[in-house]
C-alpha cells in the first residue's frame, strides 16, 4: 500500500505523513486539485470544486499541526461530499435543475464534525438526480464514470463520491444510502462503502431521498478509513429527530481484533443466486478465508426476500414525492423524465399501502435481528453483476431480465430497511478488470463487529485489488511528494 | 383487482388534490420504458399479496433504538 502514488495512498497514511511533517496540508491539496484538472473530464466526479474553502483550511491544518501535537485525526486531509449536503455559502444542487441556485446557509451536520476533525473540504460530487436511482447516470451533470473502464458506470446513486476517490481526486468521500447508494458505487470502483446503523450519524442539512431508508455513510480506500471517519461521524445529533442516543465505540481499535470464534451466517438463498459466477467464486474464497482464521462459517434462513422491493419501492416514492412537493408547483418542469415518474407513481400509492409497507419495514426488522443472535455478522457478495457499460438498461442472468437498477442493489436494498450496519469492500478483480467485493452486515449499533471482520479480509493479500491503472504517469509535479 | 388503465390514473389525477402529471409519467406508470421504476399495474398486485399476510399487531417501523436492537 505505502508504494501507491500519493493520490491513491490511505486516509490512515496521508494524515500520518502530515503529522510527521513530511508532507504538508497544502502539497497533497495542490496534488488532488491538479489531478482534478486532468482527470475530471473523464470522471465527472465533481460539481463544484470549492478550492478557496480548500486552500483557507489546508493553511488552517499546516496552522493546527505546527502548534498542537494532538492535532485532530483528520487534520488536513482532503475529502469531498455528495452534493446533497450542504456546505455553508456553497451551492447545494441535488445533481438537478430544480436547486441550480441553492446556496446553503449552514453547514451539514457532518461537515461540521468533518471540519472539527481537521479535513479540508475539496468540493460536491456528482449523483444521480436527488439521489434517485443506482446508475448514477444525470443528463444535466454528466455520468460519473469507472476509474477501471471510463466506458462503464461508477454506479450510484453517490457517483461522484466513487469517482472522486476511484479516480485519485479526494483521499474519502462522504455519500447518501437510501438502497445501496453509498455500497454500491464504492464496490463497483474497487473502494470500501460503509453504511453505518440507521442514524449513527446525524442527516441534519442533507437533502433526503426517503427518510425511513436514508444512511449517510463513507467511500474510503480502505478499511481503517471507514472506521477513522466513521469515528469523527458517529454520535447523536439532538437537533436531526432521525439521530440514534447510541454510544460510540473505538472502531480503528476493531480492526486489529482476531476473529477466533466469530460466528459468520451464510444466507441459505437469494444472496449467493443468479450472480456472476467470478462474483460467487470470490464471495467463496472469502468465507474459506475467514473460516481458516477462526471463523465458524453457519448456514443462515433470511426473512423471504420476495417482495422486499415492493416494500422498499412503496416507501421510497410517497416519502420521496413528500419531500419535493415543495418543488412540484413552481420548479416541477425541472426535473429529470425518471424521478418525475417516480413521484407520479409515490402519488398513486394508497396510505394503506404505505403503512403496510412500513409495518414489513418493522417483520424484516425483527426477523433480521432473530438471525442476527444466532451469528455475529452475515456475508453475501456486494453486488450480482460489475460495473455495466453507461447506457445499459437491463441485465440478464440465468436467463432472468432485470432493470440493471434493480440488479445493482438486489443484494444492498434490504438493509436500508432494517437499518442494520453494512460494508462493503473489494475482494478481487474480475477477468474483465472490474473490481469484485462482498458485503459484511452486522447488529444494530455494531459497527465494530463489521470493521473487525472486513479488517480481517482486507489484510489477506490475496483479496488486495491493486488501484486503477491511471495513476502516476500522468501526475503532474504536486503528487511526487 | 382489474388491469389498470392510463384512464383511471388520469381521472384519480383530476379528481383529488394531486401534482399536475404530465401524460408521459402516466405513461411510464402503465407501460414503463425508462428501466427505472416498475409498473404500477405490477407494484399492486405485489402490493396485493402483502395484504393477504397477517402481521399481527405490529407496528411501522420507526427510527432504531440501541436498547432495542437485540429484540
Amino acid at each position: 500500500m505505502t508504494e501507491r502514488p500519493l493520490a491513491f495512498r490511505t486516509a490512515g497514511e496521508l494524515t500520518a505523513l502530515m503529522r510527521a511533517g513530511t508532507l504538508a496540508p497544502a502539497e497533497l491539496l495542490d496534488c488532488y486539485l491538479d489531478r482534478i484538472r486532468r482527470h475530471d473530464a473523464t470522471a465527472r466526479a465533481y460539481i463544484t470544486v470549492t478550492e478557496e474553502i480548500a486552500r483557507d483550511a489546508a493553511r488552517h491544518a499546516r496552522a493546527r499541526l505546527d502548534k498542537d501535537g494532538d492535532a485532530p485525526a483528520l487534520t488536513g486531509l482532503p475529502y469531498a461530499v455528495k452534493d446533497v449536503i450542504d456546505a455553508s455559502g456553497v451551492l447545494t444542487t441535488g445533481g438537478s435543475r430544480v436547486l441550480s441556485d441553492n446556496r446553503a446557509r449552514e453547514n451539514a451536520r457532518v461537515v461540521d464534525l468533518m471540519t472539527a476533525g481537521g479535513a479540508v473540504l475539496l468540493g460536491k460530487t456528482n449523483l444521480h438526480e436527488f439521489a434517485f436511482g443506482a446508475t448514477g447516470e444525470n443528463p444535466l451533470t454528466g455520468t460519473a464514470t469507472n476509474p477501471y473502464d471510463p466506458t462503464r458506470l461508477a454506479g450510484g446513486s453517490s457517483s461522484g463520491s466513487a469517482a472522486a476517490v476511484g479516480y485519485g481526486l479526494a483521499a474519502a468521500a462522504l455519500g447518501t444510502d437510501t438502497g445501496g447508494s453509498v455500497r454500491v458505487p464504492a464496490s463497483l470502483c474497487g473502494l470500501v462503502g460503509l453504511k453505518p446503523t440507521l442514524g449513527r450519524i446525524s442527516s441534519r442539512g442533507v437533502i433526503p431521498f426517503a427518510w425511513s431508508l436514508d444512511h449517510l455513510g463513507t467511500l474510503t480506500r480502505s478499511v481503517g478509513d471507514a472506521a477513522l471517519l466513521l469515528q469523527a461521524l458517529a454520535g447523536p445529533d439532538p437537533d436531526d429527530p432521525g439521530s440514534a442516543d447510541a454510544a460510540v465505540d473505538d472502531y480503528p481499535a476493531a480492526l486489529d481484533q482476531p476473529i477466533d470464534g466469530l460466528r459468520v451466517g451464510v444466507p441459505e438463498r437469494f444472496y449467493f443466486e443468479r450472480a456472476d459466477g467470478e462474483i460467487l467464486a470470490a464471495s467463496e474464497a472469502v468465507l474459506r478465508a475467514l473460516e481458516a482464521r477462526g471463523a465458524r462459517l453457519l448456514t443462515v434462513a433470511m426473512p423471504s426476500m420476495d417482495h422486499a422491493r415492493t416494500v422498499s419501492l412503496t416507501v421510497q416514492m410517497p416519502e420521496a414525492l413528500s419531500y419535493h412537493s415543495r418543488y412540484l408547483g413552481e420548479r416541477g418542469e425541472l426535473y429529470g423524465a425518471d424521478l418525475r415518474a417516480g413521484l407520479a407513481l409515490g402519488q398513486c400509492l394508497l396510505a394503506e399501502h404505505y403503512l403496510r409497507a412500513k409495518r414489513f419495514m418493522a417483520f424484516y426488522r425483527r426477523q433480521t435481528n432473530a438471525v442476527l443472535r444466532e451469528v455475529d455478522v452475515l456475508v453475501t457478495p456486494a453486488t450480482p453483476i460489475i460495473a455495466p457499460k453507461i447506457g445499459t438498461a437491463h441485465v440478464t442472468i440465468d436467463g432472468v431480465r432485470e432493470a440493471v437498477g434493480n440488479a445493482l442493489t438486489r443484494y444492498t436494498s434490504f438493509f436500508n430497511m432494517t437499518g442494520h450496519p453494512a460494508i462493503t469492500l473489494p475482494v478481487g478483480l474480475h477477468s474483465e478488470g472490474l473490481p469484485i467485493a462482498v458485503q459484511i452486515v452486522g447488529r444494530a449499533f455494531d459497527e465494530a463487529g463489521i470493521l473487525r471482520a472486513a479488517g480481517a479480509v482486507e489484510r489477506d493479500e490475496r483479496f488486495r485489488v491493486p488501484p486503477p491503472d491511471l495513476v502516476s504517469s500522468v501526475d503532474g509535479a504536486a503528487c511526487r511528494a | 383487482m382489474k388491469p389498470l388503465r392510463k384512464s383511471t390514473l388520469v381521472r384519480l389525477c383530476h379528481e383529488m388534490a394531486a401534482h399536475p402529471w404530465r401524460d408521459q409519467e402516466l405513461d411510464e406508470l402503465v407501460h414503463p420504458k425508462l428501466g427505472i421504476i416498475t409498473s404500477l399495474q405490477h407494484l399492486l398486485n405485489e402490493l396485493e399479496v402483502l395484504r393477504g399476510t397477517d402481521l399481527g399487531d405490529l407496528p411501522p417501523a420507526t427510527s432504531l433504538r440501541p436498547e432495542r436492537s437485540g429484540e
